[in-house]
């Protein structure tokens, strides 16, 4: 059987520092297009996580779904901000 | 691969103007999508690494062009 590589703890630790960072930045934030960027952050961090764990079928459900929802979240704003 | 995601990450958080961030978060996330070919040898990871590369590239872009006023509609 060959050798599979897996993710090693400096990996682990990168990558979830990387979750942590976002979501510490995305309740600071105070500009709401700074959350949403804060928010593709922590969407980049757990994207390895599945991928170590051979789920691919939903890391392409999740690539596809994410970018969705940030669009609507867009879509809020925009008429938040021609209301005002 | 090597982990230097993490300092990309700090520079996106870090850095004061938010056009300026978008950049750094399109480069965060094609790194990203280079980790999850380079972890796993399947046939189907490239798959989902090139479902990871055009979504997110699709979300910077949205972000861009909201931030920037997007389409004039008169």
């Amino acid at each position: 059987m060959p050798e599979v590589p897996r993710m090693n703890e400096l990996l682990i630790l990168v990558f979830g520092a990387m979750v942590v960072l976002g979501a510490i930045a995305t309740i600071i934030s105070r500009d709401l297009f700074d959350k949403l960027i804060s928010l593709g952050i922590i969407v980049a961090g757990i994207m390895p996580f599945l991928a170590d764990r051979g789920l691919l079928d939903v890391l392409a459900a999740t690539a596809l779904i994410a970018p969705l929802s940030t669009i609507f979240i867009l879509m809020a704003i925009r008429r938040k901000k021609d209301g005002s | 691969m090597n982990g230097y995601e993490i300092a990309l990450a700090l520079r996106v958080v870090l850095e004061k103007d938010t056009m300026r961030k978008l950049p750094f978060l399109n480069v965060v996330s094609f790194a990203i999508s280079g980790s999850i070919v380079l972890l796993i040898p399947h046939p189907l990871a490239i798959v989902a690494a090139a479902a990871y590369f055009v979504g997110s590239t699709l979300e910077s872009n949205a972000i861009a062009s909201t931030y920037a006023g997007g389409p004039k509609d008169e």
